[in-house]
Formats: structure tokens, C-alpha cells, sequence
């Protein structure tokens, strides 16, 4: 009993974290239609801009975050969306090896600069201390992640069902051409659904930091829970990629407890690779956004 | 005895009573026997330079994924993001029974081919299941999932990877045994080459061209596109994994830290890229520059880490159709498929 009641708490909490990791990539799939292998960059600037402007710039906490996300859109549109996405958006393969390009060359210049030995600590530790539920010790940290999924869900919701613009978006992932002919501008949707997908990382990796080892290459493993999530929801689809990452959340505590932890991905892998095979289109259709 | 003389364009070679004609216009210098002796002749050149000759290994080996891969991608009409999960299947495999059995790599290469067959056909179902980009995506992280298998499984060794795998050839020379791996992996090379290209113009060449071109016309014409695309997959997939095979008993050693992940893909995706898509010969060209433009950066110390990417960024931008699309550019009308990658 003790055990369940564990593995339901963790799969909760990986459950959040997994959603705040792959709502950014799910809305670029349903939006763009492409796949942002540059996603897992994003991560990677969120944390160490954040330590460039706090350690060598001497900003402020507060400024830092403001600043953090600043950069996060400067990054995303100079160097993500206007030099590659929008160049190569019918050249699949163009795309994926200029976006994994550029992955790999702010990764090594993040790892030239800051080497994983420039011990890198992002102070943004809301609550310190543990909790203690049903013999498992978790740190509060980790309990704002529920928070903050949840809240970022919620406003993602309001602004893509109840907003103008978020229904424009809704158009456009449901039929591009469509909602060109009805005057959408398609190319601002396209720049704010790149906006909007930068702040979920962002704000997941500001408040998990301090309780999450940083190095240059952690952009790939989230990226790789990111697309598994995304794949298993349906593409682009923002409640599947909610049920998904719950599920996701579920498998890998699980595994986690009652197996071992790092068979956790493998399981992952499997449990997609069944869905895909009795349901290649996902857990729901991916034809509107929600 | 050997008689020669030059008749207008052509060079007549007469042996005895037999006659050999070789044509001189520059239009025929592009038979590929030529090129084939040309890199033959390399490794003479760097006889006593280790760290050169298993330079020109590691292009040939390159050379040796990149051109089935080629043909994967024209022949599945999708972009493999994962070449290098059989290369580490295949690699494994033979290091695995080479290091805990002490089999010799004659031993070892028929269940390699067996495992990466076996491997290829329960793989096989995605190329039409995962419609589209999904392929991409899983094929980009099977590997990634493989090497978290290697670091969990202690049989694997984590990172310190398989080592006392047997040596393909050895001699008591350690110069004659490098010159000798280094021409079987130019062997290895050629041999996929000329079976590729065999195939790329062969029967089974236009079945893939047409289903890269338009899956629907070509099922309409009444080819069974599922079938060849497994086809196409599992054929190339155990070509790979030999790779993989001759990769563990070139190196003695077997880590899935140097051949699984991202970084490696993007190389051998590279080799495709710059060479030019869907041809046999670019990946050659491909493989050769980017393994000597790595080689060459390694002056700029860690730097190089950046500037190689940024380089091949650079190309990839400025020569869309890679290096050899520069001289395809003039022969417009040698029918060669160009890859399109859709996404449904």
C-alpha cells in the first residue's frame, strides 16, 4: 500500500515535470507541423543564460529571470525560427540536421565556456527543505513543478480557447491554408507559437535547477522524453500531450520503483512503440490543438 | 609483348593476340575503377603514420555506412535518424561473443548478419507504420535508448566499452597489419559500392526510385511498396551492421559511448548531406572531406568542438546539394532520385 501510494506521488510529480518539458515541442508539432530538434537547446540556454547574466553580467535574481527569458526569445527567433525553420519549412531533412546542428554548436560553446567543473547554481530555490509522504522524501522544489505545470496548462488553455490570437493559432494547426485564406496572418502565428514554446522549458528548468544536476548535455535527454511524450499524446494535440505525459509520469515510477530506475526510458520506448502499432496516430487525433 | 598505341580517343592496348581499348576523352575518365585505385594508392602514402592510415579507415568505414544509408533513405522515402543502431547492434554482437567466447571475426560476422537480419525485420513494420516524420523520431532515439541499455547491462561494460575483441588479421608486423585493415576496410567499402550501385541501377533501383517519387503512382502501377520498403530497410540495416562488425575487430575495442550517440549520427547524416543525397559515389567524396576537415581542425584544440559544426553548418546552408551535386549540376541528365522526405 505504502509502495502504491509512492509511485502514484512520483507519478504525479514526473508527470508534471514531463508535461512543462513537452508542451513547448507538442505546440510547435501542431502549430508548425515540424519537429524542433533545437527544442532541447532551449533548456540548456534557459539555465546557463540565467547563470551568464547572474555570475557574469552581476544582474540581480529578479532581473536575471526577466532577463533569462529575454534571451530565451532573442535565441528562438534569430537563430531558431528565422534562419533555419522558416528557410527549410518544406525541406524535412534540411531542417532536423540544421536544427541538430545548431543543437550540438551552442552545446559545445556552452561546454567551452562553462565547463561542467564551472560548478554552475542557480539560486532560485523557493521553499528549502523535504517532505516527508508515505516513506518517500520529496523536496518541496519539486512540489512547485506541480504547481507551475499546472498554472502554465491553465494559462496555455485560457490563451489558445478563449483569445483571439490563440484561436488564429487553433486555425492554423488545424488547416494552414484555410486560415491564410481567411486573412490570418500565418507567419505572426507562427512567431508567437515559437514565443510561447520557449516558456515552458524556461520556467521548468528555472524552478528545477536547484534540485537537478546541470550540465551542457542535458538538452538531449529532454528532448528525448519531450518527443516520446509527444508522440505517445498524438502530435500536437495539447490534452494528449497532458494524458500522455501523466502516463508517461505513471510508467516511469513504476519501473523506477519496482524495477530499475534506468530501464525507465526503454519502458518508455516500448509502451510507445505498442501504441503506435495499434494506434498510429496516437492517444488522440492530432487535428486541432486541444 | 605489350603493344601500345593511340588511335584518335582511344588508347589501344595490344597483349599477344588480345586487343584493349581505353577511351582518353575526358567524358570517360569518370569510371569509377579509377577513383577505386586512386584511394587504393592512398594508404601507400602513409606507410609508418599510424594515426593517418586510420584516418583514411575511419572515411572508408564513414563511406561504408553512408552508402547504404543513401539508398535507405531514396528507397524508404524517409530520413533515418538511427543508421548507427545497427552499427552498434552489429558492434556489440561480434564483440561480445569475440571477447566472452574468443570467437575469430569469421566466426562472429555470420551471426552479426544474422542478428542485425533479425533486427532489421522486427524494425521493419515502422517504415510504413510510422508514417512520416514519426520514423525520424524513433529511429533518432532508438539508438539513444540503446546506449542507456549498454550502461545498464554490466555484460555491455558501460563506458569503458567491450575490449580483447580478436583482431581481423593479425601479422607480426604492426605496420603491415594496419596497411592490411586499412585496405580490408576500402575492400568492405567497395564491395558496398559496387552492390549498391549495382542495385540503384538495376530493376529494384526503379522500383525505389518510384516509391521515393510517389508512393501512390507506384502502388497504382502495381508495386508492393511495403514489401520492397522492408525490403530496402532490412537489406541496408545488416549492411550497417557489418559496419558495426568490422568496426569492433578493426578498433580491438567496442563502445557504444563513440558510435551511439547524437553527435555520431549527425557525421554519418553529414557524409550523406555534403556528399550528396541519394548517390553512391558523393558519400565517398563526403566521407573523405569531413573526416579530413576533422582531422585538420584538430589544431584549434577544444575549439574545434565548435568550429566543425559551425563549418558544416556553413556548407550545408551555401551547398544544398552537396559536393557532388556541384558536378552532377553539369550531367542534368543521368536520372539520379533526389530524396524527399514527406510528412504524412
Amino acid at each position: 500500500m505504502e509502495l502504491i501510494k509512492t509511485i502514484l506521488i512520483y507519478a504525479v510529480l514526473l508527470g508534471s515535470l514531463y508535461l512543462l518539458i513537452s508542451l513547448g515541442f507538442s505546440l510547435i508539432c501542431g502549430v508548425l507541423g515540424i519537429f524542433n530538434l533545437g527544442y532541447g537547446i532551449t533548456f540548456v540556454v534557459a539555465v546557463y543564460g540565467m547563470w551568464f547574466l547572474m555570475h557574469t553580467c552581476g544582474f540581480g535574481l529578479f532581473p536575471a529571470i526577466a532577463g533569462v527569458f529575454v534571451l530565451q526569445f532573442l535565441f528562438t527567433l534569430g537563430i531558431i525560427y528565422y534562419p533555419i525553420v522558416k528557410r527549410y519549412m518544406e525541406q524535412e531533412d534540411f531542417l532536423l540536421t540544421s536544427l541538430l546542428l545548431v543543437s550540438l554548436i551552442v552545446e559545445e560553446l556552452v561546454n567551452h565556456v562553462y565547463p561542467i567543473t564551472a560548478g554552475v547554481d542557480i539560486p532560485t530555490t523557493i521553499l528549502p527543505g523535504t517532505l516527508e509522504v508515505g516513506g518517500s522524501t520529496i523536496p518541496f522544489q519539486m512540489l512547485f513543478i506541480v504547481v507551475f505545470a499546472v498554472l502554465i496548462t491553465a494559462f496555455f488553455l485560457f490563451f489558445l480557447l478563449k483569445t483571439r490570437l490563440g484561436l488564429k493559432i487553433q486555425a492554423v494547426s488545424q488547416n494552414h491554408d484555410a486560415a491564410q485564406l481567411m486573412g490570418v496572418k500565418v507567419e505572426r502565428v507562427y512567431i508567437v507559437s515559437m514565443i510561447l514554446a520557449v516558456v515552458p522549458p524556461t520556467i521548468c528548468m528555472i524552478v528545477i535547477a536547484p534540485v537537478w544536476s546541470i550540465e551542457p548535455t542535458m538538452g538531449e535527454s529532454l528532448l528525448q522524453t519531450a518527443i516520446l511524450v509527444t508522440i505517445l499524446g498524438g502530435l500536437g494535440n495539447l490534452r494528449g500531450t497532458t494524458i500522455a505525459s501523466f502516463i508517461v509520469g505513471l510508467i516511469s515510477s513504476s519501473i523506477a520503483f519496482l524495477v530499475n530506475p534506468r530501464l525507465v526510458n526503454v519502458a518508455i520506448l516500448i509502451c510507445v512503440f505498442l501504441v503506435l502499432l495499434f494506434k498510429p496516430e496516437g492517444i488522440t487525433k492530432s487535428e486541432s490543438l486541444w | 609483348m605489350v603493344k601500345i598505341e593511340h588511335k584518335r580517343a582511344l588508347l589501344v592496348i595490344r597483349f599477344r593476340d588480345k586487343k584493349f581499348e581505353w577511351p582518353i576523352e575526358t567524358r570517360y575518365w569518370r569510371n569509377p575503377l579509377l577513383g577505386v585505385f586512386g584511394l587504393a594508392m592512398l594508404p601507400l602514402f602513409f606507410i609508418g603514420q599510424p594515426d593517418l592510415l586510420s584516418l583514411v579507415t575511419t572515411a572508408n568505414i564513414y563511406a561504408a555506412i553512408a552508402i547504404p544509408l543513401g539508398w535507405q533513405i531514396t528507397g524508404i522515402g524517409r530520413l533515418n535518424f538511427g543508421p548507427q543502431f545497427f552499427l552498434g547492434l552489429g558492434g556489440y554482437t561480434a564483440g561480445l561473443i569475440s571477447s566472452y567466447y574468443l570467437w575469430g571475426p569469421w566466426g562472429t560476422l555470420p551471426v552479426v548478419i544474422l542478428v542485425g537480419l533479425v533486427f532489421g525485420l522486427i524494425l521493419s513494420p515502422l517504415t510504413s507504420l510510422a508514417k512520416g516524420l514519426y520514423f525520424s523520431l524513433i529511429t533518432l532515439i532508438l539508438p539513444l535508448i540503446f546506449l542507456e541499455v549498454t550502461y545498464y547491462f554490466s555484460i555491455f561494460q558501460g563506458e569503458t566499452g567491450l575490449y580483447g575483441i580478436l583482431p581481423l588479421i593479425s601479422v607480426k608486423s604492426i605496420t603491415a597489419e594496419q596497411l592490411l585493415a586499412c585496405y580490408f576496410s576500402l575492400i568492405l567499402m567497395v564491395i558496398f559500392l559496387y552492390v549498391i550501385h549495382k542495385v540503384m541501377t538495376s530493376r529494384v533501383g526503379v522500383y525505389t526510385a518510384a516509391i521515393n517519387d510517389d508512393e501512390e503512382v507506384a502502388s497504382n502501377l502495381g508495386l508492393n511498396i511495403k514489401a520492397w520498403k522492408i525490403v530496402c530497410f532490412v537489406v541496408t540495416s545488416v549492411m550497417i551492421a557489418i559496419v558495426g562488425w568490422f568496426a569492433a575487430h578493426f578498433y580491438g575495442t567496442f563502445a557504444g559511448v563513440t558510435f551511439l550517440p547524437l553527435s555520431f549520427m549527425l557525421k554519418i547524416l553529414l557524409v550523406v548531406m555534403i556528399g550528396g543525397r541519394g548517390d553512391v559515389y558523393g558519400a565517398i567524396y563526403g566521407a573523405y572531406f569531413v573526416v579530413l576537415l576533422e582531422k585538420v581542425l584538430t589544431v584549434l584544440g577544444t575549439v574545434n568542438y565548435i568550429v566543425f559544426p559551425l563549418i558544416l553548418m556553413i556548407l550545408l546552408f551555401t551547398l544544398p546539394e552537396g559536393l557532388y551535386g556541384i558536378y552532377r549540376k553539369h550531367r542534368y541528365r543521368e536520372y539520379y532520385p533526389s530524396i524527399r522526405v514527406r510528412k504524412r
